[in-house]
């Protein structure tokens, strides 16, 4: 789901070893919330039929990391969040969820989505092969009355309405203090502590 | 909107403490709203934590036992929800309460806002402000629509009180579903208490450190000795020295802790965005010019490995003479 302009993300998919890509590109879906884009991304996503859905966490502009689960709630399949692994064998997805203190093993039988965090594996660069491959592949453009979307998403369907944008005020630069002696230095710290009551 | 509804996360009955936030939370808005504040608390170990509930101002407690993972927690949030007639659902910005909020968000087709630091009520309608782009700029969104909205609040910013409130604990009936998830085990790889994202003080370790072992060790000591919690920077997470959920900043959590240390931490921008609103921020770097230094409050420039013991010990005398 991109304007036009994201065509080249798209290729770069391909030229690491996307078979197929399709685009959802329509300025009804420009300005989308949170749940329109779930809502416009499941329409596209339902009409490729995938047996596993497989999500980033969270962007990095925005950082909700909520779309995985609306997304999975919107397509009716079980959704497996936070996965530093993951792995298919005989119609059941299985991965590790990180947890606050270490990981559940869990697992659901596919179709599913899973959310991968960035633990699950390193990007690979994009090989000269790919790239050239990808230049010849056609990327599939969709409109939203394409994917069967009949509902209001983009700016006017927002259920979560931006009103204000602002700017925080900006931080200080603080005190810097040379420390060849780590004794002296660990005093500074205490005192610095004690003056902001954390001691 | 009317109404507010809390959801409760918990391990065992044991209530983690960004969702007594919500629960405190939820009375505030409920009373801005002219409503009842409501928390849902599911899964093994439910009612337990629905006893802890009520010394909390909440006027209902929802406790369903079923164990069912996500899906029981978005199920009962959503009965409640749906009986109240109108509400606001507020859950903690984790990873359960993220999972939980989302899907019922999409389920009841509602806005929903992410990392909530601050809320404005006017006329029955809730705005959410929220740092984004890494705190940059802060925005305010308003839940349109006068059913159901979502918040998930940024652990660590609103307050949590006891209060002599003693709410009324209601079981929510069995909805007799099976689980489309199945938990298999859980692994506890550290014994940590708290997350990066709900401790007070979080003491970070970053590419200064050389290995993995001062994670455990001069770090862990300093952390232990505020009650906080050890974090990393993107450079450690990713040289394997520590697993990646106690990674701050771009890829990691974004948090805001009371006292934030960052030793051995440059302070590039993809660290900076995660703890940039800590209410303080010291550093501890060999390098007195790194760019944390045009942020942090107080940078001690030296041996990060000579220095962090002695602070620790430095820490532990002071406390004691406190306690």
């Amino acid at each position: 789901m991109t304007p036009a302009s994201g065509k080249e993300i798209v290729r770069k998919a391909l030229a690491m070893g996307a078979d197929d890509a399709v685009m959802l590109s329509d300025d009804a879906v420009g300005g989308s919330d949170l749940w329109g884009t779930a809502v416009a991304l499941a329409a596209t996503i339902k009409a490729q039929s995938p047996d596993l859905v497989i999500t980033g966490t969270q962007s990095t502009d925005a950082i909700s990391g909520d779309l995985p689960g609306m997304l999975a709630e919107k397509l009716g399949i079980p959704g497996l969040t936070y996965a530093r692994k993951l792995e298919v064998d005989g119609g059941r997805v299985r991965v590790e969820r990180e947890t606050e203190t270490g990981y559940m093993r869990v697992s659901a039988p596919l179709p599913a989505l899973v959310s991968v965090t960035k633990s699950a594996n390193e990007p690979r660069y994009p090989s000269l092969k790919g790239i050239m491959g990808a230049k010849k592949k056609e990327i599939k453009q969709l409109a939203a009355a394409d994917v069967g979307l009949t509902v209001a998403v983009g700016t006017d369907g927002a259920k979560a309405q931006l009103t204000d944008l602002a700017t925080p005020p900006a931080r200080a630069k603080g005190q810097v203090i040379q420390a060849p002696d780590a004794a002296e230095g660990a005093r500074a710290i205490v005192q610095f502590l004690k003056e902001r009551k954390f001691l | 909107m009317q109404n507010v509804v809390a959801f409760i996360e918990h391990k065992h009955g044991a209530i983690r403490r960004s969702s007594l936030e919500a629960a405190t939370q939820a009375r505030t808005l409920a009373d801005q709203l002219g409503g009842k504040a409501h928390a849902v608390v599911a899964g093994p170990g439910a009612q337990q934590a629905a006893e802890t509930l009520k010394k909390y101002p909440l006027d209902q407690i929802h406790v369903s036992e079923e164990d069912r993972f996500i899906d029981g927690a978005v199920d009962a949030v959503e009965a409640v929800a749906k009986g109240a007639g109108s509400a606001l659902v507020l859950v903690g910005n984790t990873m359960i309460g993220r999972d939980v909020g989302s899907r019922f968000a999409a389920r009841v087709d509602c806005g929903i806002n992410a990392d909530v630091t601050d809320f404005k009520v006017e006329g029955g309608e809730v705005s959410c402000v929220m740092p984004k782009l890494g705190g940059l700029v802060i925005t305010t969104c308003k839940l349109t629509g006068s059913g159901f909205g979502v918040a998930a609040i940024r652990p660590n910013v609103f307050a949590a009180k006891e209060t002599s409130g003693a709410g009324e604990i209601v079981q929510i009936p069995s909805s007799g579903k099976a689980s489309t998830v199945t938990v298999e085990d859980e692994v506890e790889e550290a014994a940590a208490e708290l997350g990066v994202e709900e401790a007070s003080v979080v003491v970070s370790g970053g590419r200064g450190m050389g290995g993995p072992e001062p994670f455990t060790t001069i770090l862990k000591d300093l952390a232990d000795a505020f009650g906080g919690a050890v974090g990393a920077s993107r450079a450690a997470v990713d040289a394997g020295w520590i697993p990646h959920g106690h990674q701050v900043g771009q890829t990691g959590k974004t948090i805001s802790p009371q006292l934030y240390i960052a030793v051995g931490i440059s302070g590039a921008i993809q660290h900076k965005v995660g703890m940039r609103t800590s209410e303080t921020i010291i550093a501890i770097n060999k390098d007195g010019s790194a760019p944390i230094a045009e942020f942090a409050d107080l940078l001690v420039a030296g041996d990060a490995f000579a220095i962090v013991p002695e602070l620790t010990k430095l820490v532990r005398d002071a406390k004691a003479v406190h306690a």
